[in-house]
Parts: structure tokens; C-alpha cells; sequence
């Protein structure tokens, strides 16, 4: 039987204010998830260790923690496997990121919550209601099966590197639901929800790090759901309002124009004020030469892109 | 002879940060490679023609992708963000032929050559961090860095999502390690070396974007780095460029030049640094030029 140790956060509120790590030890067998580790040590060892968990098969999304630093559901992770990839060392057990603790492993998730439902998650058809059920095709639903598998364990809003940034960043899980709702044939609200999730703290505050598509336990890639998210906000003709999607635009028409990305469009379209008020850092990147040229680049064979811009549809 | 690859520079080392793609062609010749140009090739869109209009962004690629089939080669970038959009397009008609023949239908019908499916895409830290390219960087006895202090950063698209990217165990990355080591350098080890740069969002947030950079910026500095390194023209800027107001929003310093990789390549092999244009970065690199001796 092998042995295990499991370096574990700690936060005892009744007994104290401070955070602290205890070192526990183990022996079990080959096959001990890390969620059952952690219980056996609250049933063996020590009962005030506290850890939130209930169906312990990756469908309720309550037991997500860090292990090893990596965002993981502890039912779905096997100690052997993390001890295998950290080279045999105790295992490194802490609550998730981007959350207050509340004791042990148990975070506050009220925040999660709150933009969850500020996201809308629930449908909202036009129209009175039809006599029998609304009928989707096989279709429709394919384009939000992957969103319509989260979970909600947070595993993603967890290493946002724009959330640890921003707190008020609505974040992935609920975009990923905005969208799943968004892009439902029965739903009515598309244009107010392109708007609703295109402010501020919304889809152009991702910052892109990848984690969430990286660390998502269930393939629901919230990622993608947000970059869809930005296609819904062109088509529903919301994009002039954000600078993140002027950002999109300035791209969107270097392409047009010669090919490649033609800088000197970026800053000031981006932001138009606040270029201006920037003289000094504009300076100094001219000084170095990193100032873009006035001269837009022209790619060879430009008709094909041209052709393309005009001829591709966009499905989303 | 030398090994050949449709070079896919990307806008910002062909604009902005020239001193990455210059610096870039000066070596390709002493690692015994051939970048053959692609003057017909777009911007990848850089994720913000994806965020807007998906399937373009995806023709758009597929296009490129599929002049380098015309060429006969794969595709070397230098650019993280350049070689996610690439890899992405690729994988998807890959793994659907379907989705392959609709954007060949698309791209006929505008005059560009269809796509077969059968180029990879790499970045040169890849094919360098390799056995091959590792040979290569030894017979030009490479280790002029001197115990130069490194640390490394990737940023977030060169390693993931390794669904598309895979090159690499995206939380242990070591290709830039391995090269810091096989240079004579040493690596200075930090835990924010895979946090994002902050850089898609610097223009529209920039406020959260500079908390962002701060992150690695600060954790660089404190790991006692000589300098850091990026294999990204985007990171860079992030990281460089805007280092000084990144300074002033976190109320904090760091005085911390960033490389170019082909920069701390081209240190190791000792070529001569005129060619790497520093004077085009914003932060000096003094420090870095007198422990190489350069
Ligand atoms: S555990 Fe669940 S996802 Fe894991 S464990 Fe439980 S409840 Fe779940
Ligand atoms: S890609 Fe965007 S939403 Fe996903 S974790 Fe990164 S910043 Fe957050
Ligand atoms: S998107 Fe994935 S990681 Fe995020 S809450 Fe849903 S299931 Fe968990
Ligand atoms: S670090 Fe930032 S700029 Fe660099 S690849 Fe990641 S997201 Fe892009």
C-alpha cells in the first residue's frame, strides 16, 4: 500500500484569524481520489478539516480545490497521478483562487453566485408561450451542448487571470451560461443579452490567458463561449459601444485595407480619448521607433482577402 | 542543406518590434534554417477577427496555411499569438473534413489555393528546445551568457489550450529553460512565468492589464533575474514597452530589460548586438550587454 502526505491549507476562523499549513500522512490504496483522501483524513485524523463535496463523481462541481497549485475537482483527481507528476513530493492541497476563504478548502462562492445571476441563466422566449412544447432541432442544440455541460464548479473562475486582476470581472462560467442562453433558438433576448454582457467587467474583459478552456473539468471551453459571445455582439450591431470591440474593428479593417494589422488605426480607434491624453507615452514610443508607420502594409494578393471579407458568412 | 520553413513573422515583429524580426533572420542562417517569406500572407487576427467573425477568421487562416502547403513546407512563427490562431485554424478542418470543404469553397471562390490538411505549424522555440535544434545550437558553441540570470516567460499562448498547442506540460513548460541552460545562462525560476501578459486587453483595460503584468514583472525582479525572456513580440510589449507605466500604476519598480528569445539567442552565440537593435527597447539592457560582455 502506498503512503501519501498532503501538505493542506488551513483556516480555522473559530480559533483563530491566521492561515496555516498542516502536514497529514496517509496510507491507502492505489486508487484513492484525492476527495477521498481528504475525507479519510477528516474521519481518521483530524475532524475539524473542512472540505465542501457531495455527489463525488464530477456532476455536482462542489468539491473543486487546487492541488498542486492546478485547479482540479478532488473526486476526479487520483493522488497517484498528482504524486506521479510532482516527482513523489506531499501533495499541495489549497482552496481555489480567486475566492475568500471560509474555513479549510471552503471558499465564499456568494460572488460566483451573484454574477451567475446577473448573467440571466435562464430562458426567455418572445411571445406568448406555444399550446404544446418548443421543438429544437438536433442542430440548434449542437451549438450549445459544450456551454450546457458546466457544472458550475469554478474550477475556471478559479485561475482567471483577468478576475484575480479585476474582482468585478463577470468571469468565464457565466459567460459561458450568458452565451448557452444567448445562442438558444427559444430564447428571445439575444440583442439585450449581446448588450447585457458587453459592458464593463464583460466578454472584452477577457484577457485570453487560456486557463479557463485549460483547467475546465467538463470540455465546456468558456473561452470559446466568450469569443462567440463577441461574434453575437457584431452581428446584433452592439460593438461600437466598447473599446474592446473597436479593438476587434481596428482588425477587422487593416484586413480589408492591406492585409495585415495596421497600427496606426489601433491606438486611436481603440481609444480615441485616451490616446490623445497619452502624448507623452506616445512620444516615447516614437523615440524608439515603435511608433507605427503612416504607411499601411499591403500584402500580395489582396483581391483574395477582399472576396473573402465579402463573401464569408458568419453562422454564429 | 538547410532546413527550410514558410516564415510567418507576424505584424508586430514586421512593425513595431522590427528588432524581433530582423534579429530573427540574422541567426536563421548560423542554425542552418531557410525562412522562406509569405508575401501573400494576412495577419492571423491575432483572436480579435476570431472574437468578431469566426468563420472569417478561420478562411483567413486556412488561406495561409495553405500557401505554405503551395511552398512545400510547415510554417515557423515567432509570435505566441500568431501560432495559436495558426494551430487552431489547422486543427479544426484537421479534425473536420467537413468544415475543410466548406472553407476550400470559400477560398475558390475568392481565387485562393485550397487546403489539403497536411502543414504543421511550429514556433522557433519549439524547433530549437528539440534534440535538432538543440544540435544545432551546440556547434556554434553557444555559451556566452555567462551565467547571465533569465527568467523565462512564455505568457499564455504558446501553451495553451494544449488541446491545440502541445508541446509542452503547459504548468511545467521547460523549453525555455533548456535553452537558457544549453546558452550558459541561468534560470531564474518564478511561479508567474505562464500568467498572462495582460497584452489583448492592454489597449481596452489598461488598467486591469498593468495589474496583470505586474504579476510576472514583479515576481521576475524578486527572483533576482537579470532580465527576462519572451518568446512573444505581444509579451513584449507588454512587459517592455509598457513597463514604465505598469511601474507607475503599481506604484512599485522593476527595472527589468526583456529579450526577445532570438535577442538572448543571438547573445548566447555571440553575434554581433547592433544587428539586435536594443536601442529599440524601452527598457535599457546595460546590465545585460556588460555580464556578456558584449
Ligand atoms: S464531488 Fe462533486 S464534483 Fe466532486 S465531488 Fe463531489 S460533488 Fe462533486
Ligand atoms: S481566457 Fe478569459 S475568461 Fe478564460 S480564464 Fe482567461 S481571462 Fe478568464
Ligand atoms: S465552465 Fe467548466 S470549469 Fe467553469 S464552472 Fe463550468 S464546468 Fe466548471
Ligand atoms: S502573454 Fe499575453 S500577449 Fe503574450 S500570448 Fe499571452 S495573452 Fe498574448
Amino acid at each position: 500500500m502506498p503512503t501519501s502526505t498532503f501538505d493542506i491549507f488551513r483556516y480555522q476562523p473559530d480559533t483563530g484569524p491566521e492561515h496555516f499549513r498542516q502536514t497529514y500522512e496517509l496510507e491507502h490504496d492505489a486508487d484513492l481520489t484525492l476527495l477521498d483522501a481528504v475525507l479519510r483524513l477528516q474521519n481518521e485524523q483530524d475532524g475539524t478539516l473542512a472540505v465542501r463535496y457531495s455527489c463525488r463523481s464530477a456532476i455536482c462541481g462542489s468539491c473543486a480545490c487546487r492541488a498542486d497549485g492546478k485547479t482540479v475537482l478532488a473526486c476526479m483527481s487520483q493522488v497517484e497521478d498528482l504524486k506521479a507528476q510532482n516527482g513523489g513530493q506531499p501533495i499541495k492541497v489549497d482552496p481555489i483562487g480567486n475566492f475568500e476563504p471560509l474555513k479549510d478548502l471552503i471558499v465564499d462562492m456568494d460572488p460566483f453566485w451573484e454574477k451567475f445571476k446577473s448573467v440571466k441563466p435562464y430562458l426567455v422566449p418572445d411571445g406568448p408561450a406555444p399550446e404544446k412544447e418548443r421543438i429544437v432541432s438536433k442542430e440548434a442544440m449542437q451549438k450549445i451542448y459544450n456551454e450546457s455541460k458546466c457544472i458550475l464548479c469554478a474550477a475556471c473562475y478559479s485561475e482567471c487571470n483577468s478576475l484575480a486582476a479585476d474582482a468585478d470581472y463577470v468571469g468565464p462560467a457565466a459567460l459561458a451560461w450568458g452565451y448557452r442562453f444567448a445562442a438558444d433558438e427559444r430564447d428571445g433576448q439575444r440583442t439585450a443579452r449581446a448588450k447585457l454582457y458587453s459592458g464593463e467587467h464583460g466578454v472584452w474583459d477577457c484577457t485570453r490567458c487560456m486557463y479557463c478552456n485549460e483547467r475546465c473539468p467538463k470540455g465546456v471551453d468558456p473561452r470559446d463561449a466568450i469569443e462567440k459571445l463577441g461574434g453575437i455582439a457584431f452581428n446584433e450591431g452592439v460593438s461600437w459601444a466598447d473599446a474592446g470591440a473597436r479593438h476587434a474593428k481596428a482588425f477587422l479593417i487593416s484586413m480589408r485595407t492591406g492585409g495585415k494589422l495596421n497600427e496606426t488605426l489601433l491606438v486611436p480607434f481603440t481609444n480615441p480619448i485616451k490616446s490623445q491624453l497619452d502624448l507623452p507615452f506616445a512620444l516615447r514610443m516614437l523615440s524608439k521607433g515603435k511608433a507605427p508607420s503612416p504607411i499601411p502594409h499591403r500584402i500580395k494578393k489582396l483581391d483574395e482577402v477582399k472576396k473573402l471579407m465579402k463573401n464569408v458568412k458568419e453562422t454564429i | 542543406m538547410a532546413r527550410q520553413f514558410a516564415y510567418y513573422p507576424g505584424c508586430v515583429a514586421e512593425f513595431s518590434s522590427k528588432e524581433l524580426n530582423r534579429t530573427t533572420k540574422a541567426l536563421a542562417p548560423m542554425l542552418d534554417i531557410e525562412l522562406l517569406p509569405m508575401p501573400a500572407a494576412t495577419c492571423c487576427g491575432a483572436g480579435d477577427i476570431a472574437e468578431a467573425k469566426p468563420n472569417l477568421y478561420l478562411t483567413l487562416n486556412v488561406r495561409i496555411l495553405s500557401q505554405a502547403e503551395e511552398m512545400g513546407v510547415d510554417i515557423m512563427t515567432i509570435c505566441n499569438v500568431c501560432t495559436l490562431n495558426l494551430r487552431r485554424a489547422n486543427k479544426l478542418v484537421k479534425d473536420d473534413p467537413r468544415l475543410l470543404e466548406a472553407v476550400n469553397e470559400e477560398l475558390v471562390k475568392a481565387g485562393a489555393r485550397p487546403y489539403e490538411g497536411t502543414r504543421e505549424v511550429t514556433h522557433l522555440l519549439w524547433f530549437l528546445a528539440t534534440e535538432e535544434g538543440l544540435s544545432l545550437l551546440e556547434k556554434q558553441g553557444p555559451k556566452g551568457l555567462k551565467g547571465l540570470r533569465v527568467a523565462p516567460y512564455y505568457g499564455c499562448q504558446l501553451l495553451r489550450p494544449s488541446s491545440v498547442m502541445g508541446f509542452e506540460d503547459p504548468d511545467q513548460p521547460q523549453s525555455l529553460e533548456r535553452l537558457i541552460r544549453a546558452l550558459g545562462g541561468e534560470v531564474a525560476d518564478y511561479e508567474a512565468k505562464s500568467k498572462c501578459c495582460g497584452f489583448p486587453i492592454l489597449l481596452a483595460r489598461e488598467a486591469v492589464a498593468l495589474k496583470e503584468s505586474h504579476v510576472a514583472l514583479s515576481q521576475a525582479r524578486d527572483s533576482g533575474a537579470d532580465c527576462m525572456v519572451t518568446p512573444c513580440p505581444l509579451c513584449h510589449l507588454a512587459m517592455d514597452a509598457y513597463q514604465r507605466k505598469a511601474e507607475a500604476a503599481n506604484a512599485t519598480e522593476y527595472n527589468m530589460p526583456v529579450l526577445h528569445l532570438p535577442q538572448l539567442i543571438g547573445l548566447g552565440l555571440g553575434i554581433d548586438t547592433s544587428i539586435m537593435e536594443f536601442k529599440r527597447h524601452m527598457v535599457p539592457v546595460n546590465n545585460v550587454l556588460e555580464v556578456v560582455g558584449s
